[in-house]
């Protein structure tokens, strides 16, 4: 090899070893980072980085903390299944769930945990699922699946989740939230709620689950009104 | 002339209606109270069981459209109650002519519900069992069939009462 060849190879070396020394001095973590970010440069632009990380409250597992209510310490948890287009699951809302949130859950006297069930017999369920679970994900749970429930006639005709959810939100936020339905982040999240139903399982909706500390469960299927569940949930949250 | 035999198509008619109206209404009643929520024991969950599928069931009522709240807490409180109730006497086959009729009407009364929530493409369950069923066409059908079974087996209720078949009439006496 003469020695221009060879002064030649210098700057190609240089420039080979430049790259590769970050690649190689970067811990495990960062590699997977930039992984991720060389991989989500294909989503979305805006959708804000979330967590799918679950916790475990008295033996409940795999709950999304964007989507549960009041203190970890309560003497009752009380997991929800419901699809948004199910007419009972309306009702136990807008009748019961939030009567359940200020009477017990705002008293740290229950642990109310909302799990997605979408029907597949519900055309638009499972889209307002994901934009209930990206909202819940940006702190603004509960508006829109009261906007989402209380519209429910509307959208199941017209299919227009989108609308619905764009109308309670500001601009900013549903920008955030649609970027986040569009990369399909929280879609695991969802499926596991499904699979966690399955396995109760869960033959109609809304199901409910009441739990207490000393391993007790009393599921309850259907629609059922606050003055009865009351009277459950006060014996239980002695 | 030869008497005919006593179970004749008639009779078979109202043996029928009696054993299927009659279990299919015990077994509609009992689902609306004890399922499907059924816990049993200790009695305060009995109690909140009970109250809590019949507060399920008043809600499928209440998607029909048809009632007040306080006609559906009413229907909802007393109809399960009801239907155990006709169907234990149509077994029973006591004064079956009268109880036959409410049944009958009470039936009307379903398919009327049923169809109207169907043409107006209502997205509801029937509401006939615990489960969940869409109305639909097959359910307005079943209960059709079940009305003109009801209507059969009242109208040859009431030829019985009127014309007994001679084996069973109360017999004369040789005065």
């Amino acid at each position: 090899m003469t020695r221009r060849s060879t002064l030649a190879l210098v700057p190609a070396l240089a420039i080979v070893l430049t790259g590769s020394v970050p690649l190689m001095a970067a811990p495990p973590d960062t590699q997977k980072s930039t992984a991720a970010k060389s991989k989500s440069s294909s989503e979305p632009q805006g959708a804000p980085q979330v967590s799918l990380a679950t916790i475990s409250v008295d033996g409940v597992n795999d709950i999304d903390p964007t989507k549960a209510f009041g203190s970890k310490n309560a003497a009752v948890v009380m997991e929800i299944f419901s699809d948004f287009q199910c007419p009972a699951c309306k009702q136990l809302f807008t009748q019961t769930t939030q009567r359940v949130m200020d009477n017990y859950v705002n008293n740290n006297k229950v642990y109310l945990v909302h799990r997605d069930f979408p029907l597949p017999m519900h055309a638009y369920s499972r889209e307002a699922a994901s934009y209930s679970r990206a909202a819940a994900h940006i702190g603004r749970c509960e508006v829109v699946e009261q906007a989402l429930f209380q519209n429910q006639e509307k959208w199941e005709v017209n299919g227009d989740v989108k609308g619905t959810v764009a109308a309670v939100l500001s601009a900013a936020d549903m920008k955030k939230v649609q970027a986040l339905v569009d990369s399909k982040a929280l879609e695991p999240l969802i499926e596991k709620d499904k699979q966690i139903g399955q396995l109760v399982p869960v033959n109609q909706t809304p199901t409910a689950i009441i739990r207490t500390k000393d391993g007790q469960s009393y599921p309850v299927v259907g629609f059922v009104s606050f003055d009865v569940l009351k009277t459950l949930l006060d014996q239980l949250a002695k | 002339m030869m008497e005919s035999a006593p179970f004749n198509s008639r009779r078979i008619v109202i043996w029928l209606g009696r054993l299927l109206l009659g279990g299919i209404f015990i077994y509609a009643g009992y689902s609306k109270v004890f399922l499907p929520n059924h816990f049993y024991w200790p009695l305060p969950m009995l109690k909140f069981s009970i109250a809590a599928n019949l507060s399920n069931f008043g809600f499928q009522v209440d998607s029909y459209k048809l009632l007040s709240p306080s006609g559906v807490s009413f229907v909802a409180h007393s109809l399960p109650f009801a239907e155990i109730l006709l169907g234990l006497l149509l077994l029973i086959g006591w004064r079956l002519p009268i109880w036959g009729a409410i049944v009958t009407l009470l039936l009307a009364g379903f398919v009327a519900a049923v169809t109207r929530a169907y043409l107006l493409h209502m997205n509801i369950n029937c509401g006939c069992f615990a489960a969940p069923e869409p109305v639909s066409v097959k359910k307005i059908l079943e209960d059709c069939f079940m009305l003109l079974l009801a209507l059969l087996m009242t109208v040859f209720a009431f030829q019985e009462t009127r014309r007994p078949h001679p084996w069973s009439a109360p017999e004369k006496s040789n005065a």
